[in-house]
């Protein structure tokens, strides 16, 4: 398996099935004297700005921290020791109501999106 | 049986998705100007998306993965964000055009100015996406689009020189206007070579849940779907040769000009028809390129999506759509002419071309998304063709624009 070819990019579900998002970002592990590890796959907009560079993605986390707040001003991680299979998805043994990856999502549907009528 | 039915509505939605207001203008304004000239555009072009069409399908039902999915994975974000950014403006120009197309159907039947449709159109469109299913947009939509039908057989009522019509499917040299010429020709290879086209397909694919036991019918509905709507394309081109150009209407530079295309074979109802079928085919594909937006974005990113969920169920993808095309009626509400923008955004589309088409040579080749199924000499050569051709109309498009554009 390479990392960047086969994990970066790949469709995120959680044990729900449940679209989360894309691997945006990976977080290896440097050991002394062994090869590094990977530890955990990042998701959301500050890890997809800083593929970009240094400098948006410092622009994003800087907007993310006075939208939601200093905790938003780091990407969403999820533990790689999470992973359960590699598919056409890569799903995680986790809950994603859980958690805050989908938070934007929850306030569109609570404020906008679930008002107008019919949704 | 089952895959008889499947085939057939397939070729009828593709004939919904073929024809819009782009295939009608470009071919309407090239048969008034150039007569049986610019046939091998539309010819070119419907051979050309067919075979794209064709991948799009195999690639989703082999590898469930969308266009979009795949550009992301194969490429990275980073590369994946500029065939983004280009099919999302190309299509909201195209959808602002769609739109434009209803509103002018509307105005024709009302007397009310077109301006005035543009928001009510883009409340109705959005509302059956609010409401409907995948089902009912692809099906029931796309099946009132037959009516297009009729342009066929105004052209075969109005007798052309069927060898005449043989001789503009070869491509030939203009003897006049030259750089209007070759403007068209991009606009009509732009209008059939519609990336949303292909892009809605595979997510239409992958929607409906297919997999290898469908390629035989997705091979069929591209090719007999796509060679449909080129079909009536080279139907309003002749009618447009023959009646406009006819009574010395060369230049079609004004959407009240269009009408006239029908009545001499069907008197009072050829307005009738007209008007319908310019709001039926580009009130199709307005809900198509607004779902394709949503597709794009929500693939894009990972989001939740699907047409068939219900708008809480996936807040991201239906408020993508939601503004897209509320956004797209704001230029027809200021009363930009839909007919210029339509030419406009049909140049843009082929110069954009190259980035949406060169990830097909690697995602069709690539044995882990396709596995068996990857593509042969014949399909690589058509794709290649098309990276070419898309190459060239990108550098000529613009300054065509300049010196040929109406």
């Amino acid at each position: 398996m390479q990392l960047l070819r086969d994990i970066l990019d790949k469709q995120v579900v959680d044990r729900e099935q449940v679209k989360i998002g894309k691997v945006d970002g990976l977080v290896a592990e440097l050991r002394q004297g062994k090869p590094p590890r990977v530890v955990a796959v990042e998701l959301g907009s500050i890890a997809l700005a800083r593929r970009l560079g240094a400098r948006p993605g410092r622009w994003t986390a800087r907007l993310a921290a006075r939208l939601s707040g200093k905790k938003q001003a780091r990407p969403h991680r999820i533990a790689w020791n999470k992973v359960r299979d590699i598919g056409v998805d890569i799903e995680f043994d986790i809950d994603v109501r859980r958690t805050k990856i989908l938070a934007w999502q929850s306030w569109l549907r609570d404020h906008i999106v679930g008002r107008i009528p019919g949704a | 049986m089952k895959k008889l039915l499947e085939i057939s509505l397939g070729v009828v939605t593709s004939v919904g998705g073929f024809l819009e207001v782009g295939s009608m203008a470009t071919a309407a304004q090239a048969g008034a100007l150039f007569g049986f000239q610019l046939i091998w555009a539309i010819v070119l072009g419907t051979i050309c998306i067919i075979f794209l069409v064709e991948m799009a399908g195999r690639f989703a039902a082999v590898s469930h993965h969308t266009i979009a999915d795949g550009i992301r994975e194969r490429f990275g974000f980073n590369a994946f964000l500029w065939p983004l950014l280009a099919v999302l403006l190309v299509n909201f120009l195209v959808l602002s055009a769609e739109i434009g197309g209803v509103a002018i159907a509307a105005e024709l039947a009302t007397g009310i100015g077109f301006q005035w449709w543009a928001f009510p159109v883009a409340f109705l469109a959005w509302l059956l996406l609010w409401k409907g299913t995948f089902g009912l947009i692809e099906k029931g939509v796309s099946m009132l689009g037959l009516i297009t039908l009729c342009f066929v057989v105004a052209a075969v009522m109005l007798k052309p020189e069927w060898k005449q019509v043989a001789v503009g499917a070869v491509p030939s040299l203009p003897q006049h206007d030259t750089a209007n010429y070759w403007f068209m020709a991009v606009s009509i290879l732009g209008a059939s070579i519609s990336p949303y086209l292909f892009m809605f397909y595979s997510s239409g694919a992958v929607e409906d849940q297919w997999d290898k036991s469908y390629l035989g019918t997705n091979r069929a509905i591209a090719g007999l779907g796509m060679s449909f709507g080129g079909t009536i394309s080279v139907a309003v081109l002749i009618v447009a040769a023959l009646v406009l150009g006819a009574h010395g209407v060369n230049q079609v530079d004004d959407y009240n000009q269009l009408p006239l295309m029908l009545i001499p074979v069907f008197g009072f109802w050829g307005f009738v028809l007209f008007a319908a079928s310019l709001g039926i085919a580009c009130f199709g594909a307005a809900l198509e390129v607004a779902l394709q937006q949503a597709y794009l974005v929500a693939q894009g990113f990972g989001w939740t999506w699907g047409e068939d969920l219900k708008p809480r169920d996936d807040p991201g993808f239906s408020l993508v759509y939601t503004l897209t095309l509320f956004l797209a009626a704001v230029p027809i509400a200021l009363g930009l002419d839909p007919l210029r923008l339509t030419i406009f955004s049909m140049a843009l589309t082929a110069a954009s071309l190259p980035l949406t088409v060169v990830p097909f040579l690697f995602l069709l080749n690539d044995e882990r998304y396709v596995g068996q199924n990857r593509n042969g000499v014949i399909s690589n050569a058509a794709v290649i063709f098309v990276i070419a051709l898309g190459f060239v109309l990108a550098v000529v498009a613009i300054p065509l624009q300049i010196f040929g554009g109406t």
